[in-house]
């Protein structure tokens, strides 16, 4: 299914569609007000976004330096081109200690890479531990957010699948009850966990260091009680100095939720004594959209999600309806770089009304982008023969002003004329829910001409 | 093991070689003009404000009377970890040594937060101070003590004033652990810290 | 000062009321305004569907009924901004470069170049305007609700010079209404939802009257409104801002 069919279906129950846009409209509006209290806002966002575009510039030998001297801090350092070569990579590591179970903080570059369903294949525990992240694998679901992982379901969804799998006592949905329960439920995880896998917010070349963010301090309670940390990060999480933190931590959670910063923002150097640190840097198709002249900037993205609670589209077709690791708008113009058929309707489930492009930390220019990749995929993808026949000979009409008067013509007489149930037909989806204009006896041309006969 | 370690290698020398192909022209590095963010604010208000926003609490008080303060906080915690010098309070010894999996029972926590930021009630927090990485996150409760006159404006200066540091491991702390995860309902106490008090000394 | 008035197709075969309606507007603050024939469109329906290319002819049409105009101006945000910025796929002779440049949406050509806010309109109603997407993020008529900055808005200059009209505040001021071109029709059930939502909040703040920039935000709305029979009009600010009701 496409994302149109896939949003027809979520737009069946009218009423979850206006619980899911209420819910991401309220981050929305959070986001606002906190960006307002900050001085000078838009000129923190045109740093973080020049910055980024020195990274992506440079990028080879920040990653050179970030090497350098995260070995000197003791981190052993990976590299993997692609997503088979990450989860060997992080196979090979849980073989050398024998490890069997592993807890995972939030990783949007594992989700992309399947790591959870590579792992358990082997034999080995995956425990996502941030809530919603646990929910959504419990639920046997993907992410439908990359900040809301589980925003798709509601409270008492979270009760019924708590009941089935921790046990827990029908509370119809007590935000506070189901998340102490979960509380316990993890915490056993953590303290039983062998090795320890968290994603990178920020790697700083000139320190080797990296940071991770959350809110529940799961990253932490997780590296801290296991023997091994294993983080993995994409090539465009490399920021040149740790003075940037200065910049993108300012701009992260004020876009992610309206906090003015996470809970914890950890920066990790070396590992703590007799305890082994890893880093797998991974590309994965990155550095061939580090090619795309017009959509290299899409690697600026620092994962906030600010473009999903802004889209009016997301709000109202959910996550899952884009049916890639990220969704929404900057999903859109990420996804056709890696598998232009597979997410070709992407592009076109938006009305460019550029409001991503607004929210965005780091301006990504993200509407004019899924302009161009519309372009692009016309081109390269076979497209249904009746949309490009009408819009290949509405290009010619266009081009000659007779044929178009002619036809501007004949359309208004087929629309005055023709009885209703040949204009609202199941062809006409213009026509399921809207009416059509109510056509007058003249165009403007028409009455333009007759007007200056008569003056 | 070879076979692996001759991949890892290949992964390497491909992107650093794709990136080098693909890469535009250099572009510059921003300075970055921290006059456009100036604001002539009190900084110990704001942050006081900042802190009950992320949902912590703080009190101003003599150091004298931390210890008194903190047993009236917390007048039931008994498994007390502290590593500060500036109270006395602390049943349970930490060092380098201590097995984190054994303060999975702690009470509270005690430690000295290196720096405060107003803009965001974060506190800047080390291994150095914790002695143990995972004490501020394994802890029920978390007392963290700060010398006021040691709270920065924003993260621009904050990072330039812990610039020299060792670096091994250190955390902006700001309010206890949280989760907004179940239908957006925010809940305090998520898997780190269930409550924040800071004393502003 | 020669003006060319651009009259986009659907309103020149859907709404002719529009088009009279801004030409009579531009008429009587003084403008010097001239109805190329021969026109057709601006190619944009092409170029959001990706056929970008096909609409060179469509583009160079414009260009050539245009180019000798100090100003082009039309009554669709939308229109003139594909004209501004999409034109880049045309070749940047000097008149393509002049007819770019010089393209102006209604109001802002008002409020700009004529340096006018009150023109001397009447209309007795509760109105909600529709801040159309493309006028607003894209020609930057005003000041959007997710930027950090002074607000402004230029349609608002005006309506709030209209006598008897009362301008009413919106729950969410500047969402996109779903229209969004052929998205309409290609992602249906959310354009429908979209628009239902705008037409919710407007009836939810006691507006009559929706009016906006942009007619073809508006011909989405109509069609809900009058599909629902809701008790709503749609109006063109053109024709608001030339009543003497």
């Amino acid at each position: 299914m496409n994302h149109a069919e896939k949003a027809e279906v979520f737009n069946k129950d009218e009423a979850k569609v206006n619980w899911h846009d209420k819910a991401l409209w309220y981050v929305r509006e959070k986001r606002d007000t906190s960006a307002h209290k900050v001085q000078g806002w838009e000129y923190l966002r045109e740093l973080g976004s020049s910055i980024k575009a020195n990274v992506l510039s440079n990028l080879d030998e920040y990653l050179i330096q970030f090497e350098t001297n995260a070995k000197k801090n003791g981190v052993h350092v990976h590299w993997a081109s692609n997503a088979e070569e990450h989860n060997n990579i992080i196979n090979s590591i849980l073989e050398k200690h024998q490890a069997k179970k592993v807890v995972k903080s939030k990783s949007m570059l594992t989700e992309e890479c399947h790591l959870n369903p590579f792992l358990e294949k082997k034999g080995i525990e995956v425990i996502d531990t941030d809530l919603g992240e646990r929910i959504v694998q419990l639920a046997e679901e993907p992410p439908s957010h990359i900040v809301l992982p589980a925003i798709h379901k509601t409270k008492e969804e979270v009760d019924v699948l708590f009941q089935e799998h921790l046990n827990t006592k029908p509370s119809q949905g007590n935000p506070e009850y189901l998340v102490s329960e979960a509380r316990k439920h993890l915490r056993d995880k953590f303290l039983k966990a062998d090795v320890a896998i968290t994603g990178v917010n920020f790697a700083i070349a000139n320190t080797g260091g990296f940071v991770v963010c959350t809110n529940e301090g799961n990253a932490d309670m997780g590296v801290h009680l296991s023997k091994v940390h294993i983080a993995c990060m994409g090539i465009e999480k490399i920021i040149p100095q740790e003075k940037h933190l200065g910049v993108f931590l300012r701009l992260l959670a004020r876009s992610a939720t309206g906090q003015p910063i996470t809970t914890y923002s950890s920066h990790f150097n070396k590992p703590d004594d007799g305890k082994e640190m890893h880093i797998v840097i991974v590309d994965n198709g990155r550095t061939e959209q580090l090619s795309r002249e017009d959509f290299r900037a899409s690697l600026h993205c620092i994962r906030c999600g600010a473009c999903m609670n802004t889209c009016p589209i997301y709000r109202r077709s959910g996550g899952h309806s884009y049916d890639y690791a990220i969704p929404g708008p900057i999903g859109s113009i990420l996804s056709p770089g890696k598998d232009m058929k597979k997410h070709s309707s992407l592009p076109f489930a938006s009305t460019l009304c550029g409001s991503c492009s607004n929210v965005c930390p780091v301006k990504i220019n993200i509407h004019e982008q899924l302009y161009k990749w519309r372009q692009v995929i016309v081109k390269e993808q076979k497209q249904p023969v009746v949309k490009k026949s009408i819009l290949k000979v509405a290009g010619v009409v266009l081009s000659k002003p007779s044929l178009y008067g002619l036809a501007g013509k004949s359309a208004r007489f087929a629309l005055k004329h023709f009885p209703r149930f040949m204009i609202y037909n199941k062809l006409n989806a213009w026509g399921k829910a809207r009416d059509l204009p109510e056509v007058k006896n003249e165009n403007f041309d028409e009455w333009y001409k007759k007007r200056n006969k008569n003056g | 093991m070879n076979g692996i370690k001759k991949e890892i290698k290949m992964g390497r020398e491909a992107i650093l070689q794709s990136i080098k192909k693909n890469k535009p022209d250099l572009l510059p590095l921003p300075q970055i003009n921290e006059k456009a963010f100036d604001e002539d604010i009190n900084l110990l208000e704001v942050f006081k404000n900042n802190i009950a926003l992320v949902g912590g609490s703080i009190k101003e008080i003599e150091t004298k009377a931390i210890d008194a303060e903190i047993k009236t906080l917390y007048p039931n915690a008994t498994q007390i970890a502290n590593t500060s010098a500036k109270t006395s309070l602390g049943s349970i010894k930490i060092s380098k040594n201590t097995d984190p999996h054994s303060l999975e029972h702690i009470d509270l926590a005690i430690v000295e937060g290196e720096l405060g930021v107003s803009e965001n009630g974060a506190i800047w927090v080390t291994a150095y101070n914790s002695i143990v990485r995972a004490l501020p996150f394994i802890t029920n409760d978390l007392v963290i003590i700060l010398e006021k006159d040691k709270i920065c404006l924003h993260m621009l200066q904050a990072y330039s004033l812990i610039d020299k540091r060792e670096r091994d491991f250190g955390v902006f702390i700001s309010g206890p652990s949280k989760t907004a995860d179940i239908e957006q309902c925010l809940v305090v106490g998520a898997h780190g810290a269930m409550s924040l008090t800071v004393l502003l000394v | 000062m020669k003006v060319g008035l651009f009259i986009p197709c659907y309103i020149n075969q859907l709404y002719p009321q529009v088009g009279i309606a801004t030409l009579e507007l531009l008429e009587k603050l003084g403008v010097d305004v001239y109805y190329p024939q021969g026109q057709t469109c601006c190619g944009q329906p092409l170029g959001n569907s990706g056929y970008e290319d096909d609409s060179k002819g469509a583009c160079q049409v414009f260009v050539e009924n245009f180019k000798a105009y100090d100003y082009i101006v039309g009554p669709s945000g939308s229109c003139i901004y594909h004209v501004k910025h999409h034109f880049d796929i045309l070749e940047q002779t000097p008149e393509v470069k002049r007819v770019r440049n010089n393209a102006y949406e209604l109001c802002e050509f008002i409020v700009k170049i004529l340096g006018k806010t009150d023109i001397g309109a009447s209309f007795p109603y509760k109105v909600g305007l529709h801040k159309s997407c493309h006028g607003l993020r894209g020609l930057k008529l005003g000041s959007c609700s997710e930027v950090m900055g002074e607000h402004f808005s230029t349609e608002e200059d005006l309506l709030n010079e209209v006598k008897g009209l009362q301008l009413m505040p919106l729950n969410r001021k500047d969402e996109c209404c779903g229209f969004g071109g052929t998205f309409s029709v290609f992602e249906e059930a959310i354009s429908v939802k979209m628009g239902k939502d705008r037409i919710k909040d407007h009836l939810d703040s006691d507006v009559q009257v929706i009016t906006g920039a942009d007619h073809s935000c508006l011909m989405h709305l109509e069609g809900l409104i009058n599909r629902n029979k809701q008790p709503l009009k749609v109006m063109h600010i053109a024709e608001i801002l030339n009543s003497s009701l």
